[in-house]
């Protein structure tokens, strides 16, 4: 029997899951990955994670309870930085015992420190810690990761084709990728691309016949080339990923409006929403708004904002072409 | 025999109607309670606006806008459904051509709209939070026994400032009943928090938007004179009141709707006799997957006519006339 190690389909695994889930399965570990968002998870997240957390680590906690009775281990690492000098939120560094103190039943967890804030150094040491917990064998464990962090960075070389996480998941690699017109959706993965609780945000702008483009369209060296625009590092890795796109949406001619999708209550949201919105005010006239979602499930203040969001890009678009007509007129060369 | 379009504005807290004829001139305008039950309202609102414009009339069109602007389609036959944001400005557009800024602030929603070369430019709304919108003012006027239609009067009484806390409605009630404690006068408070409203209004939409004059008042707290006065004072310009301010949404739906058929030359409305008709929603919770969607029916005169509420559209997207005659 192989050992059972289940992923969370919640929080950073849209951004990592090809990795993490070739990794196991390089190993021979069978991997089960929660079911979609849904709302018995929600509730169940709800019901049993502290009252302050957001809603991605509420959903999170929900994920874990579904996967609790289907494995042997829960994968759920301490992610505290990624990059050299970056953090990622507070929450990650500490949800491990979030989960072990809020889910007494849940114990067999895979909880290695991913810390790469000095240095990469210690990357081969984290994977042969995580991997220990499927077989002893080092080598096939660096064997492991190789092969998984190709297969990772081939997912990603597909979203900077304009694919999402959604089509990849779902095979679906023709859909609308070449609507005319543009529109940047910032915002954590999680919140983004988890289609319940962002009310299928995705689906809606393309059903608006708009063209999706997220940070992950972008180059890793464009977002960082307009992050250090910035008066000060902006150290969250996502903070400045969501930055760095924003300040390159504000200068790109063919992005005709940009949406910043925020969980209620999100520390960083608080800081980099405010910025993006700040910037975008004083240096550009694009469209921008924000939009919030927590645990209700009417759609009817998303699909007002959206609709309206759309309708003022249109008319504006109208406008435009009247103009440059009119101006024809007026000054014939 | 008269042609008019109708605008239909379901919200939160009120329902209206607007007639206008073929040359937008306002022919009637109707304003009640939604008391949360939009279909009895409505039904409310059709009936004594039947019993008013009498019976030589035709209707050309009808637009719907509002919360509840989908419900409201379905039960009127709507040529079409637009956002409240567009409305508005479709509206405001209408009576002052070159208006810069609307400020619309209903019972659940406010709303900034900003307008350059006669579209709309940027709109922000509120939150998740509905503090200070018209819902917390009618609380608050209840709370001190004022008929809410008198709230601003009282206001422009006022003599010395009281300054109340403006950000979150439990803040501000708490901040009120202190002050009140404390032996200020009524007037005073109540100017304090609509100057309270105004503040947390324009830190909170306005936010590194630049409000330029001509700027509009609309929605159903624009009667309210303590807040234009409180905003005027804040924006050191002249703010305009139409004087249909209460049911901007409406006159942006009626528009609408005239251009639609302009369009489709032909109206979906299924005629003003749908006062009489009977209305009924049943809803369940769907089982087939754990969503567990509130499914919501619609019945017009016992029979199906829509289905909405499900995720994944197997509800929603049955011929719900095929299942009728099954059902049946």
């Amino acid at each position: 029997m192989p050992i059972k190690v289940g992923i969370p389909r919640a929080l950073l695994f849209y951004e990592y899951f090809r990795l993490w889930i070739s990794f196991f399965e390089n190993l021979g570990a069978e991997v089960v990955v929660s079911e979609k968002t849904n709302k018995e998870i929600i509730d169940n997240g709800v019901k049993s994670t502290v009252d302050e957390a957001c809603l991605p680590v509420k959903i999170f906690h929900g994920h874990v309870l579904n996967l609790k009775d289907k494995v042997d281990y829960i994968f759920i690492p301490r992610l505290t930085s990624v990059n050299k000098y970056e953090y990622i939120c507070p929450k990650f560094c500490g949800l491990p015992e979030m989960i072990k103190y809020s889910l007494k039943d849940v114990q067999n967890i895979i909880d290695t420190n991913i810390d790469f804030r000095k240095s990469k150094k210690n990357l081969n040491k984290t994977i042969i810690e995580i991997g220990r917990y499927i077989t002893r064998d080092v080598n096939e464990i660096k064997k492991a990761f190789k092969n998984a962090l190709e297969q990772h960075n081939e997912y990603h070389s597909l979203m900077k084709k304009g694919l999402l996480p959604i089509d990849i998941l779902e095979n679906n690699y023709i859909e609308q990728l070449n609507e005319e017109v543009k529109v940047v959706l910032l915002g954590h993965p999680y919140n983004i691309y988890d289609s319940y609780s962002s009310m299928n945000i995705i689906k809606k702008l393309r059903g608006y016949k708009l063209s999706v483009i997220t940070c992950d369209a972008l180059n890793r060296n464009v977002i960082n080339q307009n992050a250090e625009t910035l008066d000060k590092k902006m150290f969250w890795s996502f903070g400045r990923k969501i930055l760095g796109t924003a300040l390159y949406a504000m200068e790109d001619n063919e992005v005709c409006g940009i949406i910043y999708l925020s969980s209620f209550g999100c520390g960083l949201d608080s800081v980099i929403a405010d910025i993006v919105e700040r910037r975008i005010r004083r240096s550009s006239n694009k469209p921008f708004t924000l939009l919030t979602i927590d645990e209700h499930t009417g759609e009817a203040g998303i699909d007002t904002r959206i609709e309206a969001f759309v309708d003022m890009i249109r008319w504006r678009e109208k406008n435009e072409n009247n103009l440059s007509t009119h101006r024809k007129f007026i000054y014939p060369n | 025999m008269k042609e008019i379009y109708l605008g239909v504005d379901v919200g939160s807290v009120s329902t209206n109607i607007v007639a206008m004829d073929s040359n937008k001139n306002i022919v009637d305008t109707l304003y009640i309670r939604t008391k949360g039950k939009p279909i009895e309202a409505l039904k409310m609102a059709f009936m004594q606006i039947k019993d008013r414009l009498q019976r030589d009339i035709e209707v050309l069109g009808v637009g719907t806008t509002g919360s509840g602007r989908h419900l409201a389609a379905i039960m009127l036959g709507a040529d079409i459904v637009k956002n409240e944001i567009t409305a508005h400005g479709v509206a405001a557009l209408n009576i002052v051509p070159d208006v810069k800024t609307i400020i619309e602030i209903g019972g659940q929603d406010s709303k900034i709209i900003l307008l350059r070369d006669g579209i709309v430019y940027d709109f922000a709304m509120n939150t998740v939070c509905a503090a200070g919108t018209g819902s917390f003012l009618d609380r608050q006027a209840e709370r001190l026994g004022i008929p809410i239609e008198e709230f601003g009067t009282l206001a422009l009484k006022s003599k010395s400032p009281v300054r109340i806390a403006g950000r979150c409605a439990v803040f501000a009630e708490s901040d009120m009943i202190h002050k009140q404690q404390l032996g200020h006068n009524q007037e005073d408070i109540i100017n304090g928090l609509c100057e309270a409203m105004a503040r947390n209004y324009l830190n909170n939409l306005g936010k590194g938007k630049e409000i330029k004059p001509p700027v509009i008042f609309q929605g159903g707290v624009a009667a309210n004179i303590g807040i234009k006065r409180a905003f005027e004072k804040i924006l050191g310009c002249n703010i305009i009141v139409p004087k249909y301010a209460n049911v901007m949404g409406a006159i942006g739906a009626c528009l609408l709707a005239k251009d639609e058929v302009a369009n489709t030359g032909k109206t979906k409305f299924l005629g003003l006799d749908i006062a009489d008709s009977s209305f009924n929603v049943k809803s369940f919770e769907c089982e087939r997957c754990p969503n567990m969607c509130e499914v919501v029916e619609f019945y017009r005169d016992k029979k199906l006519v829509a289905r909405w509420g499900d995720k994944c559209g197997s509800w929603g997207n049955i011929q719900v006339t095929q299942d009728n005659e099954k059902l049946a």
